[in-house]
This record gives structure tokens, sequence and C-alpha cells, in this order.
């Protein structure tokens, strides 16, 4: 039941959104060129889906946010990790690390392309660079969060490193490891789309950038939707996964 | 005379502060402790008690002196003042967790597993997740995980001490159970006089500054024991006199 009534409010929230949008370009008789009506902005979706190759560049954007959200989130973990375990390597990374985090990664997109070229490599660094930090800080918080008795009870019960990490400070960690992905995720999905601004001959970014250079907004509009749905997409995945995992944490108990 | 299950020898515990000043948290700590006794340890906050139990837990090392043990010295259980336990195992899973790591999860054991779990009420209540139990179920739970790979002694630092004034009435009573039918060596750090008459066998008062034994003494009720005991004129003898102990 609430479930109907939450896809009804999505329904009601974008019908509006819509009818507004028509009223508007009605209303100030606009531009064409400037905000096309939802129905050619439909169209052009549409047209994309069937007559052009849209799934081709929508599945390389996914591809690469995917392929950089593993990558960024299995280092940002490992690197977590030793930062949260290893005091000399707090120590000597935290400066480092909180001037990286601090600087707008967007601002290096121009450098890794000097650095790795225009291909795959520089899109999937600058992904990582973006999913790495809000990742590995939830690993360092999660790693601190353990408290003393717990660590005294894994010492007297013997476990071994490997026990350690899956049994008891991995799962630990996940409830902030998974805010840190959903802060990562959005990140992801802009930093590919800004990578192929740059370097991209294909991918959603490459499109956004060909359809406005050409004038046709319709179909940078049906671009946008479909680069939202990414985001929408990989951010339910996200989630799905959270509440899988996280079944047991306070913040799923909230009931009515 | 039978030999002690564990043997503490003039045990010294130095701690080095803040500042490089050093803090003599145990003095001179002598102790035999018997099999299957019941031994409280009692005293004011800082008075050492937790520090001792912890270098028998091995989780910290004496400054001087040594610890002999009838068996091995790894063979403890350990139960803290919260329950500990991992939030996304249910209750079978977390008594079992200790086995799991060992590798000890033989038929026997689990078959044993099953039976503290029946002696210590869980029975139903083993897919239970932490969040749904009290705080008494929880630390019941603990007790079961810390006697699941059957150690010779428990060592237990204020077990009762986060809950409320009847729980904790009916954990001692649940305690003695446990304790009858495993017959283990138990050591129990409280700051309740009237808990540890109840419970023990022998309560050792400690004092702070340097941490050290004022007083052993030997409590001899009856046993069984149950909650009519408390209304003896013997026990409140015994509570009077550690009362005056501890000033």
């Amino acid at each position: 039941m609430n479930k109907v009534r939450t896809v009804g409010e999505y329904v009601f929230a974008i019908g509006l959104l819509v009818l507004v949008w028509q009223l508007y370009i009605v209303w100030f008789d606009v531009p064409a060129y400037i905000l096309p009506t939802p129905k050619d902005v439909g169209v052009a979706f549409y047209e994309m889906l069937v007559r052009e190759n849209v799934l081709f560049h929508f599945s390389v954007t996914s591809g690469e946010v995917l392929a950089g959200f593993v990558l960024g989130t299995l280092l940002g973990y490992l690197i977590g990790y030793l930062i949260g375990k290893v005091k000399v390597i707090e120590d000597a990374l935290m400066p480092y690390i909180l001037l990286a985090q601090t600087a707008p990664k967007i601002a290096l997109a121009p450098l890794f392309v000097i650095w790795f070229g225009l291909g795959l490599v520089s899109k999937l660094v600058l992904i990582i660079s973006m999913v790495f930090f809000p990742v590995m800080l939830g690993a360092v918080f999660g790693l601190k969060s353990i408290t003393y008795n717990m660590k005294c009870l894994m010492q007297i019960t013997g476990l071994n490193w490997w026990q350690r990490i899956f049994q008891v400070e991995l799962p630990h960690s996940l409830p902030q490891i998974f805010a840190g992905l959903k802060v990562g995720m959005v990140q992801a999905v802009i930093a590919a789309i800004v990578a192929e601004w740059i370097s991209g001959e294909n991918g959603l970014g490459f499109l956004l950038i060909y359809n406005s250079t050409t004038y046709n907004s319709p179909m940078l509009f049906a671009t946008i939707i479909y680069t939202i749905l990414i985001g929408v997409i990989f951010y339910a995945l996200i989630s799905l996964l959270e509440n899988r995992l996280l079944f047991w944490h306070d913040s799923k108990q909230i009931k009515s | 005379m039978e030999h002690p299950a564990i043997r503490i020898n003039d045990v010294n515990k130095i701690y080095r502060g803040s500042g490089g000043k050093e803090v003599q948290a145990l003095t001179n700590i002598n102790l035999d402790v018997k099999n299957s006794e019941f031994i409280s340890i009692i005293g004011p906050s800082g008075c050492g008690k937790s520090t001792l139990l912890r270098i028998l837990a091995n989780l910290d090392q004496p400054t001087s002196g040594k610890i002999d043990w009838a068996k091995s010295a790894d063979h403890i259980g350990f139960v803290f003042q919260d329950s500990v336990l991992l939030p996304w195992k249910t209750v079978y899973q977390n008594a079992k967790f200790p086995l799991e790591v060992k590798k000890m999860d033989s038929k026997e054991n689990l078959a044993n597993l099953d039976k503290l779990l029946e002696l210590a009420g869980l029975k139903g209540f083993e897919n239970a997740y932490p969040r749904e139990l009290s705080g008494g179920m929880k630390q019941r739970v603990s007790i079961v995980r810390a006697l699941s790979y059957n150690p010779d002694v428990l060592l237990m630092d204020e077990p009762f001490g986060a809950l409320d004034a009847l729980t904790r009435d009916k954990m001692g009573i649940e305690l003695m159970r446990i304790w009858n039918e495993t017959k283990k060596t138990i050591l129990f750090v409280t700051h309740s006089i009237a808990e540890s008459v109840f419970l023990s066998d022998r309560v050792i008062v400690m004092s702070p500054r340097p941490g050290k034994i004022d007083e052993v003494m030997d409590i001899d009720l009856p046993r069984p024991r149950t909650v009519t005991v408390k209304e003896t004129p013997e026990f409140t003898t015994y509570v009077k006199k550690l009362r005056e102990v501890l000033g």
C-alpha cells in the first residue's frame, strides 16, 4: 500500500512539472531552441532509443561509472583500513588526503587527460578520485567506532586478521561506508559526464556536448534525462544492497 | 592440597601515566583460586580489580610477578559490562561465534551450546537479533558465548553493572544456576556487596592507591542458595562486615 502511494506521489510530482513546463512555453511563447516542449523531448527520447544508438552511449557511461565505482570503493576501503589501523600511516597520509579531498577534483580532469591520455584510464581515475574519499572516510570512522571491549573480545576469542576484517570490522563499518557510497555515487556520475565532455568520443557526456553544439535542444533535454536515469538506477541499486546488508542497523528500524 | 586452578604470585602492575608519572595499579597481589570456586572481587573505583582481571585474561602484562595456571592460560571466557554482541548476528550466531572462529563447531560442542542456551533461558530466542532483546537477555547471550568453548575459568567484569536492580537480582540467581551446572571457576568483579556475598565462596576486598588486597573473606553460607538466604542473619552479618572493611 505504501509503495503504491510513493509511486503515486512521484507520478503526480513529475506530471505537475510537465504541466507547468508546457504552460510556461505556451504563455510566454518560448522558442523551441531555448526550451522544447515536453512532447518534443518525449519524441526525442523515444527516437534516440529506437533510431539512434543511445543505449550504446548509455552503457558506455554506466560501464565507466560502475568500474570506477567498484575500483574506488575497494581502494577507499583498503587505504581507509590502513589509516584506521596504523597510526604512522594516518599521520603520514592525512595532510595529503585532506588537501586532495578539499580540492575540487573536477579541476583535475584536464590534468588527468595530460597524464593518462584521452582514453578510459583518465576517466576512471577521475571517477575513482570522487568515490575514493567518502568511502575511505567511512572506513576510517567505522574502524574507529569499534569499542574497546569489542577489541578485547576479538583478542580473547583469538580472531586472526582475516576474521577480524570480515567478521567484525567490515560489517561494523558498513553503515558509514554506505553513507560514503551514496555521496560518491552522485559524484561518480558527474565525473563520468565531465570526463566525456573533455575526452569523449562516446558516452552520454559526449552526446550532451554534441547536441549542445548542434542546437538540438529536444535531444539535449532527452540526453539529460538519460543521465538522470543512470544516477537513479545506481542510487536504487546501492539502496537495495544497503537494505539487504544493513537490516540490523538502527537506521533501518524506523517504523510507523 | 589440590593444585589451584590459578595461582597469582606477587603480581605488581605499574602504569606510566600522562607526564611520565608512575601509577601503581596493583601491589603484591597473591591469591590461590581453587577449581570450581566462585570468587568476587570488590572495591571502590581505581582499586585495580579490573586491571587484575585484564592481566588474567592476558589483555595486559604484569610489571612483575607471575600467574600459574593449572591448565592453559588461553582457556578463559570473559564477560564484559556491556554484552558486546554483534548486531548483525542472531542470538544463536553470536553464541556460536567463538566456536566458529576457533573452528571448534563439532557436533558435540554444538549440542553443548544448545544446552547452555537452554540453561540460560534463551530457548526460543535463537533467531532473535540483539536489538530485540532486553539488557538482561543480551548479557545472558554474552555469558553463553563466553562458555561456548568450555573454558576452565570465567572472568566477569561487572557483568550486571548496567542492569536495573530487579534484573540484576534475577541474573545473579541465573548465574548461580549456570555455575552449579557447569562447575566453572569464576572470578567476578562487582561494586555490590550484597551481590558478592550472595554469589561467592570467597570475597576479595581491594583498596586503591596502590591497589592491593585488604581482606579475603570466606562466605560460609549453605549451597545451593536461594533468594531467602538474603533474609538470614548470617547474610546480613557478612554484608555488614564487608561494609566495615570497605569503609
